[in-house]
């Protein structure tokens, strides 16, 4: 076996010196035949003559010796490829569009693989990936959930201390945007709040310095900060010396004890680290931590998950989940990060790879039938191969290999594609939505590509071939009698196609209807010339109400003195932006006694003047809502219906000493805070508007962890506005640099960033669709004119109209469109509602959407069908001179 | 060079085997041997020769070495190798065994049966 290896790869390495060897040899034997015949008493010439024809044709000794060496399926196959690409440049239509579909559909679905090797099936950047987990807590009972859960200042210190099989670790729920200051710098960055042995369980170990410290990580410890490599490099120079240096951050010194590697970074994202000092006080109060664990040594999850259950079911939290379905049992088990942080995405990003599914199917169809096309015309060379004694393993052999090196060229082709494709989609994404850095096209993707060609080459390859079979070419001659059966299938394959499209254009109508919806909210509010800021007030300086309070009249006395001003007022949350949950009880009426969570937004008295929410009933804030005056609050038009039932609301009392002192339209917001479940994106929600002046200081220095607030302006010139802005909070702050301006129409606009994105998509993946499926019944068409000229010429010759030739070669397009249509419609009904919780305020069966597919589909088909008018060019009398 | 007989299929190799056994030959110094050694009976066909000699050379029984021939021109001699040695032994059992029982067949009277 290896003999024989070794001597293949030594001819087929050095071909030039096998060649001429064998005509070396048989050139010797052929003159040392002659010249024992010669010395017989032959003529030379006779001698020569006889020797050669002893030995038989030259041409076919070597091509036997060839195969004695096993290098004859080398040589056919070279040959094959030849003939193929001959036949491929003689036919550049048929090659160029089979290469141009494959490509798309390749390069789609690549592109569409890239993501979800990227976004799910790419390890996470740190040492054993498997071994990290967070939490998730499992509610049986009415309405079952399983999860990602946050925990309490209680249930992490049960998690750190009652679970010895994990090493846990807690950070604030994001990164949020502060102001650092080292020396003269002052930058604007993304600051995360992490427990001490953070690092550690993410097998991080800084560059230089070291990570959080037990002590650092209790309440009131030494304030104590880790710089990501690239903050260190753009803020502090990457000087080396920085350890031990404070930076001022959230207004307060932080001694710098670490610098992380280069390119490493952590769920948080952030560019520079502090201590989070859990407790049970203050933000511990609720579920504000993400906990993350790495499983010890020595243990399994299934230690961790027991331990896990036991230490967190009696914790207050777990009690209150539980009671909020009754008979309900909570449990909290572990889940690898790695699953967790793709949650969110994997539906969408499963959904894409089916859609571009259905391309590459839609796209196999077209190319079956375009490849049968191209056999029945090739059937008279293919009858003449035969004849001259080539066996069926050979033309079968010669059809694969034509097919192999299409799917090459798509596949080539389809790289590229990808690649543009998925850079024109990275652009579309807003930054920070995707947790990942890059979408590389790595071996990965590119082995995927390589097997879909593969499969795509089977799949369109094989039906053809099999086609062959059936058909006894020898006795078909002209191939003419295979032409009806193949029309059946071909129209098959359309209709399928046609379905498949009709599916993703339903699809596509669905979340058009549900983003043009949610577009044409009435906003509760007049957007129209206000502009916004926001300033970042997490800062040890403003835990002080009153300097708080005067950061605020300062700022906006100043912005009112502004020519061109006509309102100002500050608001911790924008409508269109998640606002701030919070449980209040509610006192009189028929829910009293009921604890209730609402959206709340500190505002400052004009807030509603200048955003122009109509006010319902009773008053908004005035300046003498002050600290030491009675507490009041507004709410909103869904809150009084929600919980007061419309009755009169104004006069009532939340908790027990807080006085609604009047009603305000709802305003739209987004619904990212997650209060009402299964939620439209943007939504009207209950809220409670409560007076800036009142916010006591505890919880001032936990919402501004939270959120920045916002300046807001409604001003007749909006141009100006972001200097005056700016003037105006130096004039009460100069350390206060604003975080960014915002008009609020892009604001408004940014929330429906992802819907926008698959709403694109979706219309570029139907698109696609719409235009294979029309590609394979403009070719339908166009083969049945041309192959049937000669039967349309007799048509006419005896009679029959042109209109009535084209209608009727036509109906065989229109007919598989039908039938396409009706199977989509059937499909639809099976693929369609999944999508149920992406849609909002329309239903998965929807009378307009199907209307408008209708229409789009057979403005396409009609103008897909017009190969037809051709039919009016054929000349009888021409045609049946032909044969 | 009186009569000749037909080759029995699958004997040509053995043959090639035996003629190299004994000397490196060249092509055409095989094709004369065999008859040699046959007593002029056996005649190769001599368009099937090489695509045997060089079936023979692939799986590693006989081995090429270019040399100089008796006239002093260059030509590919074939010796035999180790593998090809063991493989003319195996085949020549065979052939006596079958030749034996053949000729034992062929013996056999009507009484014997």
């Amino acid at each position: 076996m290896f003999a024989r290896f070794r001597s293949l790869v030594r001819a087929l390495t050095s071909r030039g010196d096998f060649e001429a060897g064998l005509t070396e040899e048989l050139l010797f034997h052929i003159e040392q035949y002659a010249d024992d015949l010669v010395r017989s008493g032959v003529s030379p010439e006779e001698a020569r003559r006889r020797a050669r024809m002893e030995l038989g044709a030259i041409n076919t000794v070597k091509e036997e010796c060839r195969e004695a060496r096993g290098l004859w399926g080398f040589d056919a196959l070279e040959r094959d490829c030849r003939y193929a690409a001959r036949q491929l440049r003689r036919n550049p239509g048929f090659a160029g569009t089979v290469v141009l579909t494959l490509a798309l559909a390749v390069g789609v679905n690549t592109a569409s693989f890239s993501l979800l090797n990227a976004l799910l099936l790419k390890e996470l950047p740190y040492a054993h990936p498997e071994r990290i987990g967070t939490l998730y807590a499992r509610r049986s009972g009415a309405e079952p959930s399983d999860r990602r859960r946050t925990v309490d200042g209680e249930q992490w210190e049960h998690v750190r201390d009652d679970v010895p099989s994990l090493l846990s670790a807690v950070s604030g729920m994001r990164a949020t945007g502060v102001n650092i200051r080292a020396g003269s710098v002052v930058q604007y960055v993304q600051a995360g709040r992490v427990s001490a042995q953070y690092f550690n369980v993410l097998a991080i170990h800084p560059l230089i310095g070291r990570n959080f410290s037990e002590d650092e990580d209790r309440p009131h410890g030494p304030r104590a900060a880790i710089l990501s490599y690239r903050l260190w490099q753009t803020a502090l120079g990457g000087q080396p010396g920085v350890l031990g240096r404070a930076v001022l951050l959230k207004g307060e010194p932080h001694t710098i004890i670490g610098v992380l590697p280069e390119g490493m970074t952590t769920p948080l994202n952030a560019d520079v680290y502090t201590a989070l000092q859990p407790s049970r006080e203050g933000e511990g109060q609720a579920a504000n931590f993400v906990a993350i664990m790495r499983l010890r040594d020595d243990s399994t999850w299934q230690q961790a998950d027991a331990e896990l259950a036991r230490a967190l079911s009696e914790t207050v939290r777990a009690r209150r989940l539980a009671s909020a379905d009754p008979g309900a049992n909570v449990t909290y088990y572990a889940v690898p990060l790695q699953k967790a942080a793709t949650d969110t995405l994997r539906p969408q990003v499963l959904a894409l790879m089916l859609a571009s599914g259905f391309i590459l199917l839609i796209a196999c169809a077209n190319i079956a039938g375009l490849t049968l096309v191209r056999m029945l015309q090739r059937t008279g060379e293919i009858t003449i191969r035969f004849a001259l004694g080539a066996s069926r393993w050979q033309v079968q052999r010669q059809l694969w290999v034509e097919h192999l090196l299409l799917a090459c060229l798509g596949a080539t082709a389809g790289i590229g594609v990808a690649w543009l494709t998925l850079r024109g989609l990275l652009r579309l994404v807003p930054e920070r939505v995707l947790p990942v850095a890059n979408v590389p096209l790595d071996g990965r993707v590119l082995a995927f590509t390589l097997s879909l060609s593969l499969l795509t080459y089977v799949l369109c390859g094989v039906l053809p071939v099999l086609c062959y079979r059936q058909g006894d070419l020898r006795s078909s001659a002209s191939g003419r009698g295979v032409i009806g059966g193949s029309l059946r299938l071909r129209q098959a394959l359309i209709a399928g196609e046609v379905g498949l499209t009709v599916v993703l254009l339903a699809a596509t109508g669905l979340l058009i209807r549900t983003l043009i919806g949610l577009q044409t909210i009435p906003p509760g509010f007049n957007p129209t010339g206000v502009i916004t800021a926001k300033a970042s007030l997490d800062d040890i300086r403003y835990h002080d109400p009153a300097a708080f309070r005067k950061l605020l009249t300062d700022s906006l006395t100043a912005l009112r003195e502004t020519p061109g001003v006509q309102s100002a007022a500050v608001g911790l949350t924008l409508p269109y932006e998640r606002a701030l949950l919070s449980t209040f009880t509610v006192n009189n009426g028929r829910e009293a006694g009921r604890q209730i969570t609402t959206n709340e937004v500190y505002v400052t008295p004009r807030y509603f003047e200048t955003l122009q929410i109509p006010v319902l009933a009773g008053r908004t804030f005035t300046d003498a809502d002050n600290a030491d005056a009675q507490h009041v609050v507004v709410i909103n038009q869904t809150f009084a219906r929600k919980f007061l039932h419309q009755e009169d609301a104004i006069g009532r009392y939340l908790n027990t000493n807080i006085l609604i002192v009047g009603v305000v339209a709802d305003t739209v917001l987004s619904s990212a805070g997650g209060l009402n479940a299964g939620a439209a994106p943007l939504t009207r929600e209950e809220t409670i508007y409560v007076p800036a002046a009142q916010v006591d200081a505890p919880q001032l220095s936990l919402v501004h962890g939270f959120f920045e607030p916002s300046w807001i302006v409604r001003s007749a010139s909006p141009s100006g506005v972001p200097t005056q802005v700016e003037r105006a909070l130096a004039s009460a702050d100069l350390q206060l640099p604003v975080s960014g301006f915002y008009e609020m129409k892009d604001l408004m606009a940014a929330t429906l960033a992802t819907q926008r994105i698959a709403v694109a998509i979706l219309a570029g993946l139907s698109s696609l669709a719409l235009l294979l499926s029309a590609v394979g019944i403009f070719a339908l068409v166009a083969n049945i004119v041309a192959q049937r000229t000669r039967e349309i010429g007799i048509r006419m010759a005896l009679g029959s109209t042109i209109a009535g030739t084209m209608i009727q070669v036509g109906g065989t397009g229109v007919g598989a469109s039908a039938l396409g249509l009706a199977l989509g419609v059937i499909l639809c009904a099976g693929a369609l509602p999944p999508m149920r919780s992406l849609l909002f305020g329309v239903g998965v069966y929807d009378i307009p959407t199907m209307l408008a597919v209708v229409l789009m589909l057979a403005a396409v088909t009609l103008i897909a069908t017009t190969p037809v008018l051709s039919v009016a060019r054929i000349d009888p009398a021409k045609t049946l001179r032909e044969e | 060079m009186g009569k000749t007989a037909d080759l029995l299929p699958g004997t040509l190799d053995m043959l090639i085997l035996k003629a190299v056994s004994l000397k490196p030959l060249h092509g055409y110094g095989v094709l004369l041997r065999i008859r040699q050694i046959s007593g002029n009976a056996l005649e190769i066909p001599q368009g099937s020769l090489y695509p045997a000699l060089y079936r023979l050379e692939h799986q590693g029984l006989i081995a090429p070495e270019w040399g100089q021939s008796d006239n002093n021109r260059r030509a590919k001699y074939y010796t035999l190798t180790p593998a090809g040695r063991r493989r003319l032994r195996e085949e020549a059992a065979g052939w006596s065994r079958l030749a034996a029982a053949i000729a034992a067949a062929l013996r056999a009277t009507s009484e014997e049966v």
